[in-house]
């Protein structure tokens, strides 16, 4: 049998075990929009562990990580920083937000922001960004997806219809099981993902090279470039320390702000769950070691894919590695991409209709819940359409999401923690951050040390959250105690 | 430990991981040798400060198991 069909044996093979475990969840469910959207409050450590852990592991830390360690060198050493940094607040917001949730019934972190700042306008500003952060996110997953079926089937399976497939399986099991489906195959595919890095990162030095240790003395001598902070840029010049480190930044900061990873805090059984879920995620973390492994197992190898983004599959294809091998870490890689695309879709939809249209137009739970569905499709739709582009690199992908969601960050915060933050205040501070990032976005030439731009746009944002704030009238003792008691 | 200095410790932890792994911290520790377990230094560096999280964050949770099951704090 040619390897090729080997590999789309075994893709169909695990795909069809993902449907079946999507489509199991979601029996035992309510249907109302607390069991949608927050899979009636009943994650246990297991499934919040995975489900944690696979949604911030996408197809990004699977393609994009390698592909970065291959050609880019010590610049993915960003990636494995800031995972650790962003989750440990969480620890006392995770349990704060839980609390404040099942006070006043919120399973979105919009809901969060205006049950403090009541304003419809903020809700609708939100809902517009996390839509506006999602679409690339998604895309990103969907476009790696392709990737990865289209290179290992040699072409026979092309990205559009790679993309389709799997995206098309997504779509089905969480428009039918919401956050119960999501919850279970992302322990399926966090499980699988684990397995497949480790095996992978540890088998590829070893057979190229004898042991990590000779690989990374090799390359030492050959590109000792690679091996030092901050790495190198796409373009092989020496990337800047502004960026290395605003990159980090950026991502601690936005990290959390992702509606799909802030709203377990929703999901989760108990507080206890959640602070448990924050502590062990730095182990899931330190999972990016072998995916760097494979990475610069393929430095000292000659030849150069079409893109940047073909890396990883390329060179597992230039190892001769058995056709099993391949196709499991096919599987592996769309485990990574369906994981988290399939959580950013269903929390894209929960956002966009519960703070989006249900706060101007009167809907029932019934009505909702239908809503979220087409809005599921829409999304999915739009990303699939800029995810054929030929244009897109994931990388450039994920850090414009990042820029634009971590915007979230400081109105959040202000929610819970700070008393004398007030709706204008807020709503002037997220404006001022939102154009700050936009400009900057597109002059990036003006960056101060080249420095991201969701930085910038937070070194404008906070500032005048505060300012506005102090400079408007304080909220009304009554509406603050709810919060603050 | 008291309630206060364990938040307090665990917040300098994460302040100085933050400098540690960017810069200025970085600059410094951004070499190639010694290799730890095969891994270039400052690959080792960074992933020894996540671990270290884990620990510290795991710390955190004793002191304020305590404190919530003795129903203060």
């Amino acid at each position: 049998m040619e390897q090729w069909v080997v590999v789309t044996i075994i893709i169909v093979l695990y795909l069809a075990l993902t449907l079946t475990i999507g489509l199991m969840a979601g029996r035992n469910q309510t249907d109302s929009v607390a069991g949608y959207v927050a899979a009636d409050r009943s994650f246990g450590l297991l499934v919040m562990y995975f489900v944690t852990g696979a949604s911030v592991f996408s197809a990004f830390a699977f393609l994009g990580g390698p592909g970065w360690a291959y050609s880019r060198g010590a610049a993915a050493f960003y990636i494995l920083a800031y995972g650790a940094l962003g989750m440990a607040p969480f620890y006392w917001m995770g349990p704060r937000a839980a609390l404040l949730g099942r006070k006043f019934g919120y399973v979105t972190q919009a809901q969060l922001v205006t049950g403090r700042f009541p304003s419809k306008r903020l809700s609708a500003m939100i809902a517009v960004l996390s839509l506006v952060a999602f679409v690339p996110y998604v895309t990103l997953q969907m476009r790696g997806a392709g990737i990865v079926i289209e290179a290992v089937t040699d072409g026979h399976v092309p990205l559009w219809l790679g993309s389709f497939v799997a995206y098309g399986i997504v779509i089905l099991y969480v428009l039918r099981s919401g956050a119960m489906a999501v919850g279970w195959t992302n322990t399926f595919q966090g499980v699988f993902m684990v397995i497949i890095a480790w095996s992978l990162g540890l088998y590829l030095p070893h057979r190229l090279y004898g042991g990590i240790g000779p690989m990374f003395e090799q390359i030492a001598v050959a590109r000792p470039e690679l091996l030092v902070p901050p790495g190198l840029t796409a373009a092989g010049d020496p990337w800047s320390w502004g960026a290395f480190s605003t990159f980090i930044l950026v991502s601690a900061i936005g990290l959390m702000m992702w509606p799909h990873l802030f709203m377990k805090a929703f999901t989760a059984k108990d507080d206890d769950t959640l602070r448990r879920t924050v502590i062990l995620f730095p182990t899931f973390q330190l999972f990016l070691i072998p995916v760097f492994l494979i990475g610069f197992a393929g430095v000292m190898f000659a030849g150069q894919p079409a893109s940047s983004d073909f890396i990883l599959p390329f060179m597992i294809l230039e190892t001769d590695l058995p056709a099993v091998v391949v196709g499991l870490f096919c599987a592996g890689a769309l485990s990574a991409s369906m994981s988290t695309g399939d959580a950013l879709l269903h929390a894209s939809a929960s956002v966009f209709v519960g703070d989006g249209v249900a706060k101007f137009m009167p809907l029932t739970e019934h009505q909702q819940r239908r809503l979220m569905q087409v809005i599921v499709l829409l999304t999915g739709a739009i990303a699939y359409y800029f995810a054929m582009d030929p244009e897109s690199s994931l990388v450039q992908l994920l850090a414009t999401a990042y820029g634009i969601i971590s915007q979230l960050a400081p109105p959040v915060v202000a929610a819970m923690y700070w008393k004398r933050a007030t709706t204008p205040g807020v709503i002037t501070g997220l404006i001022a951050g939102t154009a700050t990032a936009f400009f900057f976005y597109t002059n990036p030439e003006l960056k101060p040390y080249d420095m991201h731009e969701g930085i910038l746009a937070l070194m404008v944002h906070v500032p005048v959250l505060v300012g506005a704030s102090l400079m408007t009238q304080r909220q009304d003792e009554e509406h603050l105690k709810g919060f603050f008691s | 430990m008291s309630l206060k200095t364990a938040r307090v410790l665990t917040t300098i932890y994460f302040i100085l991981m933050a400098l540690a792994v960017t810069w200025p911290g970085l600059v410094l520790f951004a070499r190639i040798e010694p290799f730890i377990l095969g891994l270039p230094f400052s690959l080792a560096w960074i992933s020894a400060w996540i671990a270290g999280s884990v620990v510290v964050l795991y710390l955190l949770d004793r002191v304020e198991k305590r404190y919530r099951d003795g129903g203060e704090g």
